[in-house]
């Protein structure tokens, strides 16, 4: 009985251990080796030498790859507290008050964007932030009177304010749904309690509702920033990192360096490798100081 | 010069080689052994794999070999074969871009066709390898000496004009040469939302070709040097180009850096620009009125302008050719497929479907002349002495290249990058890719 | 922190600048207008996507935009024929999407019990690692796999992008249904075990069905990010195995951008799992909190 009580975890445990052994770890090793040789997958004929850590080096001098990591951290930067705060603000719109059908039509509505497929979504950006016929550019030059639309996908500063848009558009509801529900934990007691006492709409949030959302802002947090970091999809149809480099994520890069041009699996694998090492970091940080599960 | 020697040599044991079996032969017959064979192919989406698509059947029925094609994008091409090749498999017949086949043929990824039209069961005795436009054949058939795939997707940069739009500016006809382009079409045309040309830089091998390659030549510069195959970006006539490049920039659309093809003939077409160079393959396009704003009248098309040394118009285009992959089978009915849409009794059909072909003949019917007006200044700049072969270096380390020239060209354009910085910066990528390529030790041939 | 609710008075500066009653209607107006661009602002792009889909081409490029015309179901007809095969890709993200689900399943709840139920040594780092996957980018992954599936010459074999799915859909079983089992009376265990019923009888016969909210939330969440996945399947799917999001890439030639066939493609990919997701929304954002929030 005993022994079979201790086996019982491992036996339930093993197949889903397994699993994600070959098809999570044994490429992160495999990656690893690759990024201490010479790698181009383009050239078969110059040889896999080993090359120590001169891929590393490489990449550590390359002002390029700080770029792409730079400009991701400032797409983070950008998007998630706005998308925060637009968040938290829709989520109070839909808490109470009147305009019960919109409220609750506005509630399905928020799905929409978060089951879009992002490749999806970039190709709409394409459409609809082209210069000669899309939408955005009609309605500001129908707003300011200018006659020539803005460049949006060809101007550096304008294809980044379009990833952006699309980067927020698309995952606002993602952080007012989970505010919502964050909200609808608050007792209804408390909450009108409160009312009689403050008509403040700022004292009510700070003092009533927030220890209620911290949760929900903890999960926005580590999701979104997990998220972000991945982002690959949607950039890859609208912009696909250009014009110059100026849209060109860290994800983008990477698989720029390692799968096309040169094919340098090398200096790409030792990219890899790095942006695991951050992203551990981060998510380490994110769940020790965020995530306070209970007895996990 | 060395090269095209050995190359009629090569021709020569092809034509002896095809007249003793010249009776014997038809295609139904060197097909039989592979009839009921599927062969694969990746297609672009563009005017020539349409028309090739429209003759397709006709070689199916003729030989029970099954031609199955997968439209990729063109960016993604070199990508998908590099990575298809890699893992031991991919299409069986390998379209070729010129600037693929050094790279394609240093890793044995392409099977030289001697080995098919040696064989006298496969090779059409009316094959005639000579019936090619030589600079095309050389560019994009031919590595070191030996053939490797037969021109099927041709193009020359061109100028497309709107005479209707020059006519109201005062122009009697296009600018004769770039400096006239920059310094009279240029401030005369541009205004009120329109600009007076378009030169098509996305970022990709539409920036590092079309925009990039195609400003150095007109100044007489150049990427590396041909006999040193030292980088010469920084030099005088590369700089000009550069900084010409820039000068222009203030005479086309904002969004240029993000155009590619289909923006810039659009551009065209809804006569924002009335000028613009493009490959000889958008005549289709530019001239059909359901995708084209200018009238049938209006449009004219004409070589390129002059630049310090004369034409030196963008080359480009495609070859078909075998992959090294495949087996006997595969290989032996790719051939026969390559062999049979190049032909040149194949040639006006593929004309008349929207394609251009490669063949000499085909080009001296008066109808087809008469008919597409782009095939006159084509054929001028496909002839003697004016095309550039290596418009494109076609070595191994191009699609590298390519890379970061896109990058650093589309920064330059922008301004994030002055034409000296940005030169000095590819200058140094392409040095160290070149040495570790072994060109200057001596490793490596020094063949583009 | 919740005690403090009432305990401090509000400070004199917020109370002046609380809105008076006569306000009300202009607050609800504002309320409603606010509303009102939530929706429109949401559906906008959606609908916009959906809307050019029924365009003629010379219709998507007029300027001003049209918002009335007569529709053509032109573009619907061409992806599904032989040249974009629309369908077929559409096809192979169903199988993969629901091979990758099932199997996630499968994995993934008999480790999200024994999380739950058994403690042993080193759980929490386990844990930890399970739920770290769901932060790996696939960027990493993509490359060496690429390596050693092309040496076994498994590129283009739907078996290895549902493989590789498993690195995100597992860790999305475990995370919610982790929770979902905790939240189970221990008793009901208890109560089977002194029964004499085996771990795994209790697990299939009595966790299980229990558990089944996380179960449906976790299946639909791995679902959706399976359907919707693009670097995966770009380097590791060929041909007629393309997933629907990669076939959608494929249109941006740069020789001729056919948008009624991108805006139509993109309906037919994004309308299943919208109307999936609609019908199980209360569900879906329930599983978006689930695992976050305790």
């Amino acid at each position: 009985m005993h022994t079979q009580k201790r086996i019982t975890p491992f036996l339930f445990l093993a197949p889903a251990v397994i699993v994600l052994a070959v098809v999570g770890i044994y490429p992160l090793l495999f990656a690893a080796w690759v990024s201490l040789h010479t790698y181009l997958l383009a050239q078969p004929n110059i040889p896999h030498d080993f090359i120590w850590f001169s891929n590393y080096l490489t990449v550590i001098q390359d002002g390029a790859f700080w770029g792409s990591i730079g400009r991701t951290l400032f797409y983070l930067a950008v998007a998630l507290p706005v998308q925060i705060v637009l968040g938290l603000g829709i989520a109070l719109m839909l808490r109470r008050g009147r305009w019960a059908a919109l409220r609750g039509f506005a509630r399905v509505a928020l799905v929409i964007p978060l089951a879009m497929t992002p490749v999806v979504t970039g190709l709409i950006g394409r459409l609809m932030f082209n210069q000669e016929f899309g939408i955005a550019n009609y309605i500001q030059t129908t707003i300011t009177g200018n006659k020539v639309g803005i460049e949006w996908l060809g101007n550096p500063t304008m294809a980044f304010a379009a990833i952006l848009l699309l980067e927020i558009w698309q995952w606002t509801p993602f952080a007012a749904l989970i505010f919502l529900s964050g909200l609808t934990a608050v007792p209804v007691e408390v909450e009108e309690a409160a009312t009689l006492e403050t008509r403040s709409f700022w004292v009510m949030l700070r003092q009533i509702q927030m220890p209620f959302l911290m949760p929900a802002l903890t999960a926005i947090l580590i999701l979104r920033t997990a998220d972000i970091l991945k982002q690959f999809d949607m950039v890859y149809t609208l912009t696909g990192g250009g014009p110059g480099s100026s849209t060109e994520l860290i994800n983008l890069y990477i698989t720029r360096i390692g799968l096309r041009g040169a094919f340098d699996q090398g200096v790409a694998s030792a990219q890899a490798i790095l942006m695991l090492v951050l992203t551990i970091m981060l998510s380490r940080l994110y769940i020790k100081y965020l995530y306070k599960g209970d007895d996990a | 010069m060395k090269r095209i020697t050995a190359l009629s040599a090569a021709l020569l044991a092809v034509t002896l080689g095809a007249q003793a079996h010249a009776q014997s032969w038809s295609l139904a017959t060197a097909a039989a052994p592979y009839k009921g064979t599927t062969i694969k192919a990746i297609f672009l989406d563009r005017p020539g794999y349409k028309a090739a698509a429209q003759l397709i059947p006709q070689f199916e029925k003729e030989t029970g070999i099954k031609v199955s094609y997968e439209t990729v994008p063109y960016e993604s091409t070199n990508q998908r074969y590099v990575l298809d090749f890699t893992s031991g498999g991919g299409a069986d017949l390998v379209l070729n871009d010129v600037v693929w086949i050094g790279q394609f043929v240093d890793a044995g990824w392409m099977v030289p066709l001697e080995k098919f039209y040696n064989d006298p069961k496969l090779a059409d005795p009316a094959l005639n390898v000579k019936g090619f436009f030589p600079v095309l054949l050389d560019s994009f058939g031919t590595w070191n000496k030996k053939i490797y795939s037969y021109p099927f997707d041709n193009y020359s940069g061109l100028m497309y004009y709107n005479k209707c739009t020059l006519k109201a500016a005062g122009f009697a006809g296009p600018p004769k040469t770039w400096t006239e382009l920059l310094t009279k079409y240029g401030p005369k045309l541009t205004g009120n939302g329109k600009y007076a040309f378009a030169l098509q830089s996305r970022r990709g091998e539409t920036q590092s070709a079309d925009s990039f390659m195609r400003t150095l030549w007109l100044s007489g510069g150049g990427l590396i040097d041909p006999k040193t195959f030292e980088p010469t970006l920084t030099s005088a006539a590369s700089q000009k180009g550069l900084k010409f490049r820039q000068d222009l920039m203030k005479f086309m659309p904002p969004g240029v850096v993000d155009m590619d093809h289909a923006e810039a003939v659009a551009a065209f077409n809804n006569g924002t620009v009335p000028l613009l160079t493009e490959w000889s393959s958008f005549y289709t396009t530019i001239a059909d009125p359901k995708q084209s704003k200018v009238p049938a009248n209006c449009l004219g098309v004409t070589t390129e302008p002059l630049g310090a040394d004369g034409l030196k118009p963008a080359l480009g285009g495609f070859g078909l050719g075998v992959n090294s992959n495949s087996d006997a089978k595969h290989q032996a009915a790719a051939y026969l497929f390559a062999q049979w849409i190049t032909s040149e009794k194949m040639a006006k059909p593929y004309v008349q479907a929207g394609g251009v072909s490669g063949r000499q003949a085909v080009y001296k019917d008066p109808a087809i002349r008469a008919k597409y007006i782009f095939v006159e200044p084509m054929v001028k700049s496909w002839s003697a002495g004016t095309a550039v072969p290596n418009f494109r270096p076609r070595f191994a380390e191009w699609p590298q290249i390519s890379q970061i020239v896109a990058e650093n060209g589309t920064k330059i354009m922008l301004g994030q990058l002055t034409p000296q910085a940005g030169a000095k910066v590819i200058d140094g990528r392409v040095k160290e890719i070149l040495t570790r390529a072994g060109y200057y030790s001596g490793k490596k041939a020094k063949l583009q | 922190m919740t005690t403090q609710s009432t305990s401090t008075l509000p400070r004199p500066a917020v109370i002046s600048k609380a809105r008076p009653r006569k306000n009300n209607t202009l607050t609800t107006a504002l309320h409603g207008l606010g509303l009102l661009v939530v929706v429109f602002g949401t559906l906008f792009p959606f609908l916009w996507m959906v809307l050019t889909s029924f365009k003629t081409t010379s219709q998507i490029t007029s300027n001003p935009p049209l918002l009335f015309f007569s529709g053509t179901l032109d573009h619907y007809r061409s992806i599904l024929g032989d040249q974009y095969n629309v369908g077929g890709s559409l096809v192979v993200s169903l199988i993969v999407a629901t091979s990758a689900t099932a199997l996630a399943v499968l994995l993934g709840t008999p480790a999200a019990y024994a999380l739950a139920r058994f403690s042993f040594k080193g759980k929490d780092d386990l844990w930890f690692w399970f739920i770290s996957n769901r932060f790996l980018s696939p960027v990493v992954l993509v490359l060496p796999i690429y390596l050693v599936a092309s040496q076994l010459r498994l590129i283009g074999n739907p078996v290895l992008l549902i493989a590789m799915y498993l690195t995100f859909s597992v860790p999305i079983v475990i995370w919610i249904c982790t929770d979902q089992f905790r939240s189970i009376p221990r008793e009901l265990d208890e109560a089977a075990m002194v029964d004499g019923a085996t771990p795994s009888y209790i697990f299939f016969k009595v966790a299980l069905p229990l558990a089944l909210p996380g179960v449906v939330v976790s299946s639909i969440l791995s679902f959706i990010f399976s359907w919707n996945e693009l670097l995966f399947a770009l380097f590791l799917t060929r041909g007629d195995g393309v997933t629907a999001p990669v076939r959608a890439t494929g249109f941006l030639s740069g020789y001729d951008v056919p948008w009624g066939e991108i805006m139509a493609t993109g309906t037919l990919i994004v309308l299943p799992v919208i109307v999936f997701s609609l019908l199980v929304s209360r569900h879906l954002v329930q599983g978006l909190t689930m695992g976050a929030i305790k």
